[in-house]
């Protein structure tokens, strides 16, 4: 393995990120703090462009343990009407938000395609991006939503080790892992313009879940070129069910993470939501992150009601509203990006599809 | 010193600035007056009239003397660059269009496949067409024949800093063209700017070197002396270069004194 710094200009830094991230590796933090700083000044600028997530139901037919909302949590089951929907988006919109995360549960008779395809639809009159985080679905269902305006999927493996998996998913359609592991390539496949992925660290070995999760990246970079990729790495925090994390992955192996996958993944989205702490989404501003979730709520109907997360699907750390977290950036010098999209570009990827 | 003419407008500063990456949009104000220019390029996904304290069009749109010239940063097909120019003209008022065509959004290289076919639709629709391109002396012709303005070929990848990486394929394009040449993406420093030039062309478009140096305004300045001394020195007469040194023994003595 090579252990000189001149790896990093190597070729071998697109092949793996192992030497920066496994347990004895000789790049210290703050060198490669400074590394991923460099990178993301060149590519990215002083800018970090903003999303929130929005709830749409919280039904689900899943049993993974990890979650608050799992079908045998005794969490109240509700989902937004469309009506509802609306007036959430705009309450988003109000508060400035230009690109939304639409989410729901594993696909059941109260939020199936039909009800996420109309939802979508509805986002796309009001926001200029619209993306969604729901079940997997077939490459036909993805190019009817591609023709409501959506742009982006974002799905977590959640564990790339297929026997942590089998035990993490006790029930429901999620227990298929590779159905699960090709979702991405369905959706692209379909015209999806970005694609998010990501671990949900803390489930299985850490240096491993990185590799593998580095390896997916790379893998769709190569065989879908138009994609436009980001990687989210997301930690497990406390919930309904109260699931301990086997494998808890302390800040300073999540900085080491992140920055690893910046210098190796230069010209990458990388994603911090509000599941983290306030110091750490500060202080890793400018460090390799160029995206991040603000003002979330994670439960259904969160905005308007202003709900606090006990009943979410995770309690979110960094609760500073949109104007408290701006004010944070802007002391930083990085300036807070809400549109960063224009409608006329939603056409889907077609080439990738010559089907179509 | 004489100006840079695009169409029928013309300039006489002849560095560009983009307006991304910068960490407030008053450094960003604070670097284009500076700099002296007169031009600036702005993406349409950047316009927001929505939210005026984040919109970068209405901040560009109050300086006066500044020409905006909207880009289509985002579009990955011809036809959505189309759509995104017309809106833009639509939005900005301005005739200029600088078409960027990426469909890889990881390293933003230009398609010119999809920008060969949008810098056509839109010539022929009456806009000053600023194609960014690879650097490539066939296509370079090519969209001067469909009418573009200038022609844009990059120097290296957009936000690289690997400065003019491309040095001998924009000469074949600068001797060969009968429209501008501008290099547009990856200068880093002032000095590669001053080269570019040099080497003949009629302007540079920077935004990177200047929104992630350490103080943009200052670095703004920089350039646009830069921009001006390789500008002076090309209109001087730059002295040519020898490849050796004369020989103290002609080569050609045996040939005898021409008669």
């Amino acid at each position: 393995m090579n252990r000189i710094p001149v790896w990093l200009t190597d070729e071998k830094a697109y092949d793996t990120i192992e030497p920066l991230i496994d347990r004895d590796s000789s790049f210290s933090l703050e060198f490669l703090a400074a590394e991923a700083r460099a990178i993301t000044l060149r590519r990215f600028g002083r800018t970090i462009s903003l999303y929130a997530p929005l709830y749409l139901s919280n039904f689900c037919s899943n049993g993974c343990v990890y979650c608050g909302f799992a079908s045998d949590r005794n969490t109240p089951r509700r989902r937004l009407e469309f009506r509802e929907v609306e007036r959430e988006l705009e309450m988003l919109k109000n508060m400035g938000i230009k690109d939304v995360l639409l989410l729901t549960g594993e696909r059941n008779s109260n939020a199936d395609f039909d009800y996420l395809r109309r939802c979508v639809d509805i986002a796309a009159d009001i926001m200029p991006k619209v993306s969604i985080e729901a079940f997997p679905m077939s490459t036909n269902e993805y190019r009817k939503l591609v023709d409501c305006g959506c742009t982006g999927l974002t799905i977590y493996q959640e564990t790339y080790d297929p026997e942590q998996y089998r035990l993490l998913h006790r029930w429901g359609p999620k227990q298929h892992f590779s159905e699960r592991l090709e979702t991405p390539e369905r959706a692209l496949q379909a015209g999806i313009k970005t694609v998010g992925v990501g671990v949900l660290l803390g489930l299985s070995e850490p240096v491993e879940e990185a590799l593998k999760l580095f390896s997916h990246v790379r893998y769709l970079g190569k065989n879908y070129w138009k994609a436009g990729l980001s990687v989210s790495f997301p930690r497990i925090r406390p919930q309904t069910g109260g699931f301990q994390p086997a494998f808890p992955v302390n800040d300073h192996f999540l900085a080491r993470m992140i920055f690893a996958f910046r210098i190796a993944l230069p010209d990458v989205e990388l994603v911090l939501s509000t599941r983290e702490s306030p110091s750490f989404r500060d202080g890793m501003t400018g460090l390799g992150i160029t995206r991040m979730s603000v003002a979330s709520r994670t439960t259904v109907g969160g905005y308007i009601e202003n709900a606090g997360d006990q009943n979410g699907q995770f309690e979110v750390f960094d609760g500073r509203t949109i104007e408290e977290f701006c004010e944070a950036l802007r002391n930083k010098n990085i300036e807070p990006v809400f549109k960063n999209w224009e409608p006329v570009y939603n056409g889907p990827n077609t080439e990738l599809n010559p089907t179509r | 010193m004489n100006e840079l003419k695009i169409g029928t407008y013309t300039f006489t500063s002849r560095l560009i600035l983009g307006t991304g990456k910068f960490g407030n949009i008053k450094t960003m104000v604070e670097s284009i007056r500076r700099s002296g220019t007169q031009m600036v390029t702005v993406a349409l996904r950047r316009f927001d009239p929505e939210q005026a304290d984040q919109d970068l069009f209405s901040a560009l749109s109050s300086i006066e003397g500044l020409t905006l010239m909207p880009n289509t940063s985002g579009a990955s097909t011809a036809e959505e660059a189309v759509r995104a120019a017309r809106i833009s003209r639509e939005l900005s008022g301005s005739p200029f269009i600088k078409v960027e065509i990426h469909p890889n959004p990881q390293h933003l290289m230009p398609d010119p496949i999809e920008t060969y076919e949008a810098c056509r639709i839109l010539a022929s629709e009456g806009f000053l067409v600023m194609p960014y391109v690879p650097a490539d002396p066939v296509l370079a012709k090519r969209l001067e024949d469909v009418g573009c303005a200038p022609v844009m070929p990059l120097g290296s990848a957009i936000g690289s800093g690997q400065g003019i990486a491309t040095s001998e394929m924009i000469r074949l394009i600068i001797r060969e063209s009968g429209i501008p040449v501008i290099v547009d993406a990856g200068l880093r420093s002032p000095s590669e700017a001053c080269a570019a030039m040099e080497m003949g062309c009629e302007a540079v478009l920077v935004n990177s070197a200047i929104a992630a140096a350490a103080n943009p305004p200052e670095m703004a300045e920089a350039f646009a002396g830069a921009v001006k001394a390789g500008h002076r020195a090309r209109e001087a007469g730059i002295m040519p270069k020898s490849g050796s040194a004369v020989a103290t023994s002609p080569l050609t003595s045996f040939l005898g004194t021409a008669s």
